[in-house]
């Protein structure tokens, strides 16, 4: 089965296609039949970033059952082994994808015979991001330094924690958990995950263990991209600590990707960036960030000392 | 259940070991206080003002029971008593004493070339082939193939302890005297590899090896002759 990769990162801007489509090539680069998917509905454009300004073929030719598989959708982009399903000229009602819609491409997308699968995911923190996020255990998380990005990005990570929740139970029973943590714990206890979770270990244990389970098994990564010269460089490790230590969620932090103009002038001279420019700095972190992610092999995991 | 802030120990919210020395935990106060300080980039959002203040009250507790040690010891006792801490961590952090430079134990990595040599001039002198083959007047490197294999290493075992270039040693082997390096060199190789494998006299050893090389028609017709 292929690797799913989605890339989310809540505020708008931040680079996430920019990166899904560095990742992309990287990951081909290395041999792997890669396939990235623009799942920004109402909003792609990770095709012009992979080369193909026009895509003969999308996603919602799948949606509108223009053809049986998804399989169909795929194009072949310039470079070796990378493929894309392009989201480019969909239907305009496609941004309001319906829940059964959403379940067959979900399906769909497991299904695909790829050595690695990318999922360029849309802004903000609408269901359909978040169950395209949690299709797979390994999300990335894009952020910037700006307290903006890293707002929506907190917003993003409590936003999954909860719709994972919300998988196991009714819609009555997750009222009725709503209500009691807000009364245990306080007005914001409806934004607060960790509080829920108490609440379930109390009234559900046998679903808070499987939940606690799936936790563990998430394996997050956070990138902070777009890091200026005078962003503090520690931003990110500060970040996964504070999701650690208060969220009890365990985010890696994979690197900083640093500034630089020239990644607009490629974006607006279409070409690659990892191409034009392969001995800047922050071609180098993104390729730095592209070999944690895709050779884990070697990697010890972090001793808990207590 | 999942301990939240407020259950944790002072070393987990400083994010150190029950080991760490005062000058770390200095450093880690002053990380916390990076991270948590209202206006700092990375909790931006994250909790709201009362929490905040919660929280910088508690590291500041924190911090200030373990610099103390005083009341560092009697937190690791409370701990221990807690269950949540090992005597053996809570004797805290041992002195750390400079390294001497020249204190570099290499006695490790030649222990086992040692027995190895030993091993393998035994078996020299044992092994009659070899007895044979170092006899003659001629040495070519078909037969330094035949007397490491009847010692049993290999060639990437003598690449690897004489630095010497895998493709150069079966070169030798193989007498590929067009791919054979210079003279001086190869002199120096074989000594080497002669060295390695414990075969004596090694000066006369390689001097006949480069002998046979230089005039390979001369002591092939020595052997028919024979």
């Amino acid at each position: 089965m292929a690797h799913i990769w989605p890339i989310g990162g809540g505020k708008g801007g931040s680079g996430k296609s920019f990166i899904t489509s560095s990742l992309g090539r990287l990951s081909a680069g290395l041999g792997r039949k890669t396939l990235v998917i623009d799942l920004d509905l109402g909003a792609a454009n990770l095709h012009t970033l992979v080369g193909i300004p026009n895509p003969s073929k999308s996603l919602s030719d799948f949606l509108q059952k223009k053809t049986e598989r998804l399989d169909d959708t795929v194009v072949e982009t310039p470079f070796e082994n990378l493929f894309l399903i392009s989201g480019a000229q969909d239907h305009f009602a496609i941004a309001n994808l319906p829940h059964e819609q959403k379940v067959k491409t979900m399906r769909a997308i497991m299904r695909l015979d790829y050595d690695c699968i990318l999922l360029d995911l849309g802004a903000g923190t609408s269901f359909n991001t978040l169950d395209f996020f949690l299709i797979s255990q390994n999300g990335i998380f894009i952020t910037t330094p700006e307290p903006t990005s890293i707002e929506n990005v907190y917003r993003l990570i409590r936003s999954v924690y909860f719709r994972r929740i919300r998988y196991g139970f009714s819609v009555s029973q997750f009222k009725a958990l709503e209500e009691e943590a807000i009364e245990r714990f306080g007005e914001s206890a409806f934004s607060r995950p960790e509080c829920m979770m108490n609440v379930i270990a109390r009234d559900y244990p046998e679903q808070y263990r499987d939940l606690q389970k799936d936790f563990d098994a998430f394996r997050f990564r956070l990138i902070i991209n777009q890091l200026h010269k005078r962003d503090n460089p520690a931003l990110g490790a500060h970040v996964c600590r504070i999701v650690e230590k208060h969220m009890s969620l365990r985010v890696e932090f994979t690197g900083n990707v640093s500034y630089d103009e020239h990644v607009h002038d490629a974006i607006c001279q279409q070409v690659s960036y990892l191409d034009r420019y392969p001995y800047t700095k922050t071609a180098g972190e993104l390729r730095n960030a592209g070999r944690q992610i895709f050779q884990p092999a070697g990697r010890q995991l972090m001793l808990q000392y207590v | 259940m999942r301990k939240s802030f407020t259950e944790l120990n002072y070393y987990e919210m400083l994010d150190i070991r029950p080991t760490a020395a005062a000058f770390e935990i200095r450093q880690a106060y002053g990380t916390a206080l990076q991270i948590y300080q209202p206006g700092s980039a990375a909790s931006h959002s994250f909790f709201t003002e009362t929490e905040r203040r919660e929280i910088l009250a508690l590291l500041e507790k924190a911090y200030r029971t373990l610099v103390d040690e005083r009341t560092r010891r009697a937190y690791d006792d409370e701990l221990v008593s807690r269950g949540e801490l090992d005597r053996a961590v809570e004797a805290g952090p041992v002195d750390r004493k400079p390294v001497g430079i020249f204190n570099i134990s290499r006695t490790r990595d030649r222990q086992p070339s040692l027995d190895n040599q030993e091993t393998l001039k035994s078996k020299v002198r044992e092994s009659k082939r070899i007895a044979e083959l170092t006899a003659g007047d001629s040495l070519s490197g078909a037969g330094l193939k035949q007397i490491r294999e009847e010692l049993g290493v290999t060639v990437e075992q003598i690449a690897q302890a004489t630095k010497i270039r895998q493709d150069h040693l079966t070169h030798i082997e193989e007498d590929r005297v067009d791919r054979l390096p210079a003279a001086i060199f190869l002199k120096g190789f074989v000594k080497s590899y002669l060295k390695y494998l414990c075969l004596e006299p090694v000066e006369a050893l390689s001097a006949r090896y480069m002998e046979t090389v230089a005039h390979p028609v001369r002591s092939e017709r020595a052997q028919e002759q024979k």
